[in-house]
């Protein structure tokens, strides 16, 4: 499917099941996202970690509610199984999206300005150089005799410091590389948008209002 | 006004990675403490204490970037940060750093971007907070608490996202300032 | 071919009294290969950006062929003029090698079945074609900087200006490098400038030396420019009294099988290495290969192989906090030690932590007066230029007296006056303080008086150099 129109119906979908308290619609998307990863061969380590996390933290939330507040069974129910829904569409919808490809796909079908784009995956690449910055500011603090915590402006400031220099230096870089914001270029790969792709996003889209629609009370 | 060039783009998607590396750094503390509260029910108090920290990108970004929008974008792009890398909040969590994010770029539009003080950070930590809020009523089912604990939480979250989102900004705002990168 | 004429260039940056180039007038001649040298902080990489079309510059003093860049259509910009950095990993947007070069070509609007053709030739003629997948980010910097050129390669760009390409890099890859410069000028016309404020080993790969001095530029003719390779004399290192280490040193810092790797390419195959306490240690070796990853592994830095033992205890069991007041590293780059915003601040977090009652405050004040740098107290950091900052730096470190401190690169970017300076001062405070100190340095000359011990990292190996006592 097109990463654009996925990333949009998973939003659509985890946007909806926000506000709508039916259980068996939430269940439905589970098993389905479930089916989705599996088909797409989910490492079982990545699926057991997708799992373990939401289930604490959401028999925590449901056994908040049950001391703190006056939730009905129903409303537990679908508080629960709401937060499985949103683990697992992210989960189908990362394992089977590239960033890389998502970004192409929304610089071409989605219209998302080619600067945007390249912007966002030019800082990217920096992850690791950012880690280590940390590491770094970290370290020459410590053998000065300060120790930086999250809570320390300095270690914020010095990372900002770096983090302006290097955005001045990968703009140039782009620059010198050809890129003009929003000049016209041809696109090696193309992202394909066909009819397939509407009739996924329109028809779950469809078959989502029809679950909430009968599940209503 | 201003508008975005890619130097700033890439700029916030730093600033957004780098408060995605701290908390990932500080996601043991927040385990630890989840855990120690959940038997007593008050689980939901460790995602409050620590929620300024995750909201922090919001208010750093539209301090450091002063363009409309800064403020949003470096949520957004945090959240999709830690969606790639396998975040709890999974699907949701795009819709939660849109919400974030517009909340503290709230405080900045109703400075019209033109004042970058106390008073923005004060605005920008309630309009945050509230929007954060509602959607928490929302989205954890937090309308069904009793209205004392759902007071707590409220305060326990306004107070962190003003130490971190406001305080804590604030001052890496004047260091920037003093070393002559941004604008008094 | 394209000819590039500056005609009376002025840029002064933003927030700065002073031009950097003043009335600049200068010519580099098409289809030849100018190396651009004159002190660090001259001016050099400005001239380059400005040429580059990378900074404002509205009164179109630079040409190319009598046309300004911005009579050029933005996206064929990069045909005209391209640049390749100093540091080689923030120059690219894309993640592995292919995508880089599509993402550029696409820039200039090339037709989707030409690039994979162009892609391939440019690899080719700089050697990398197996390169090609690979993430960019896990490369060396020397391979990173061989990247760089097959993209100006692959965008066809008449002028290639090049800002210090080698700073970080390996002689091998410096010489494919320079080959493949010298070919772009003979057989495919283009022009090429380099800017190093080093000389060593240029003289038989240019064509003409220009020299950036006081905001002017001076090119030489062929004539003069061999005239001038030749009164140069590359500094030779002078080392005297190194002796190979005697049973009699203490050590400080023992590594067992350390060994150090960059991705998959091994810096120093594993082995026992000693480094004695009391001593300063000097640690030579070519360009890229491994010097400051060994500093960031005795700091605990970087990942390493084997074990660092700090007076018998692995340094894995020792508490960094601890651990980083008894070895300190004095980083390459001055910018990466501070942590405040003005001088005054800098130096009173070091006399607040310092190890030693040796830097009284009238001590440091003193020590401020020989290095120049008294009377600056409320400036920011940030904008002392490289050699103050360097200076700087160092006296903050030095008054933290770490009982092993390693300094990597101490001299860089000084002039003439500030080496001696500096190296005096180093020689006493080790001397009054018995300090280990264990160093890496280009800069060769005035080493003797402080150097005991001799390190040559060569072939993956680190051994003692020097007579036997």
């Amino acid at each position: 499917m097109n990463p654009s129109l996925k990333l949009a119906l998973i939003t659509l979908i985890a946007l909806e099941v926000s506000f709508v308290q039916v259980w068996t619609v939430n269940v439905v998307l589970i098993v389905v996202s479930l089916l989705l990863m599996l088909i797409n061969r989910v490492p079982w380590r990545r699926l057991l970690l997708l799992t373990i996390v939401p289930l604490f933290f959401a028999s925590a939330l449901v056994w908040s509610l049950m001391l703190r507040g006056d939730a009905s069974t129903h409303f537990l129910i679908v508080i629960f199984t709401r937060m499985f829904v949103y683990v697992y569409m992210g989960g189908w919808f990362t394992l089977t999206t590239k960033p890389l490809w998502l970004t192409r796909s929304l610089e071409q079908n989605a219209k998302l300005p080619s600067k945007f784009a390249y912007g966002f995956l030019a800082a990217f690449n920096l992850m690791p150089k950012i880690q280590a910055e940390v590491s770094t500011v970290r370290a020459a603090a410590l053998m000065r005799g300060e120790v930086l915590h999250v809570w320390s402006p300095r270690l914020y400031f010095k990372v900002i410091l770096a983090a302006m220099n290097w955005s001045d230096q990968l703009a140039a870089a782009m620059t010198s590389h050809g890129f003009v914001e929003g000049a016209p270029r041809t696109h090696s790969l193309t992202v394909p948008l066909v009819a397939r792709d509407w009739w996924l996003f329109g028809g779950s889209l469809v078959l989502a209002q029809v679950g909430l629609f009968i599940g209503l009370p | 006004m201003k508008r975005w060039h890619i130097r700033d783009i890439i700029l916030v998607t730093i600033i957004a990675i780098f408060m995605g590396v701290i908390f990932w750094a500080i996601g043991p503390v927040y385990t630890i403490l989840a855990a120690a509260l959940a038997p007593f029910g008050l689980q939901p108090l460790a995602n409050e204490l620590l929620l300024g920290i995750w909201v922090m990108a919001g208010p750093l970004a539209g301090f450091v970037i002063r363009i409309p929008g800064a403020a949003t974008l470096g949520e957004l792009l945090g959240a999709v940060v830690e969606m790639f890398l396998g975040g709890i909040w999974g699907a949701s969590t795009l819709i939660s750093g849109v919400l974030q994010g517009f909340g503290s770029e709230l405080g900045f539009i109703f400075t019209g971007y033109k004042r970058y003080g106390w008073f923005t950070l004060a605005m920008s930590t309630l309009t945050t907070t509230i929007v954060t809020f509602a959607w928490d009523l929302i989205r954890n089912g937090y309308a069904a608490y009793h209205l004392p604990f759902l007071l707590l939480l409220f305060c326990v979250r306004l107070l962190s996202v003003f130490v971190f989102g406001g305080v804590l900004t604030k001052l890496i705002n004047n260091l920037l300032v003093r070393a002559h990168v941004l604008k008094d | 071919m394209a000819t590039v004429t500056v005609q009376s260039l002025t840029y002064t940056y933003p927030k700065q009294d002073q031009p950097v180039l003043n009335h600049l007038s200068g010519t580099f001649p098409a289809g030849k290969f100018s190396l651009l040298t004159g002190v660090s902080g001259g001016g050099k990489s400005t001239l380059l950006k400005l040429i580059a079309g990378l900074l404002p510059n509205a009164d179109d003093a630079i040409t190319f062929d009598g046309h300004p860049l911005s009579s050029v259509a933005p996206t064929q910009r990069a045909a005209t003029v391209a640049m390749l950095f100093q540091e080689p990993s923030t120059q690219f947007t894309m993640d592995t090698v292919q995508n880089e070069l599509r993402f550029a070509l696409e820039n200039q609007q090339v037709p989707v079945e030409q690039i994979a053709q162009r892609s391939a030739t440019a690899l080719a003629f700089v050697g990398i074609s197996d390169l090609k997948f690979r993430k960019l980010m896990q490369l060396s910097g020397g391979e990173q900087q061989k990247v760089a050129l097959a993209i100006i390669v692959a965008m066809n760009s008449d002028v290639i200006l090049l800002d210090e390409p080698f700073a970080s890099i390996d002689p091998p890859t410096r010489l494919v490098l320079l080959e493949k410069l010298v070919a772009l000028c003979t057989d495919h016309g283009k022009t090429i400038v380099l800017a190093d404020h080093d000389l060593s080993g240029y003289q038989q790969w240019v064509d003409h030396l220009a020299v950036l001095a006081d905001g002017q530029l001076n090119l030489l003719s062929a004539a003069e420019t061999q005239q001038r390779f030749a009164a140069f004399t590359p500094q030779r290192l002078r080392l005297s009294h190194v002796q190979l280490p005697t049973d009699q040193l203490t050590t400080c810092l023992h590594g067992t099988q350390l060994g150090l790797a960059h991705g998959d390419r091994q810096l120093l195959t594993p082995q026992d290495l000693s480094f004695y306490a009391h001593r300063t240690t000097l640690i030579t070796g070519p360009n890229g290969s491994g010097k400051s990853t060994l500093f960031k592994a005795l700091v605990r830095l970087g990942h390493y192989q084997g074990h660092i033992a700090y007076r018998d205890t692995d340094i894995k069991k020792l508490r960094k906090r601890h651990y980083a007041r008894q070895v300190g590293l004095m980083f390459q780059s001055a910018t990466a030690q501070f942590l405040n915003v003005t001088v005054a601040e800098e130096l009173a977090l070091s006399q607040k932590y310092g190890n030693s009652t040796y830097f009284t405050p009238e001590r440091v004040q003193s020590l401020l007066r020989e290095l120049n740098l008294d009377g600056r107290d409320d400036q920011v950091l940030y904008s002392l230029s490289s050699g103050q900052q360097k200076k700087l730096q160092l006296l903050c470190m030095l008054m933290m007296t770490p009982e092993v401190l390693l300094l990597d690169e101490p001299l860089k970017g000084l002039d003439y006056a500030s080496i001696q300076t500096v190296m005096t001062i180093l020689t006493t405070v080790q001397r009054e303080l018995n300090l280990t100190l264990i160093l890496i340095s280009h800069q060769l000359s005035g080493l003797d008086g402080l150097v005991d011990l001799h390190l040559q990292l060569a072939d993956q190996h680190l051994t003692y150099q020097g007579v036997s006592a």
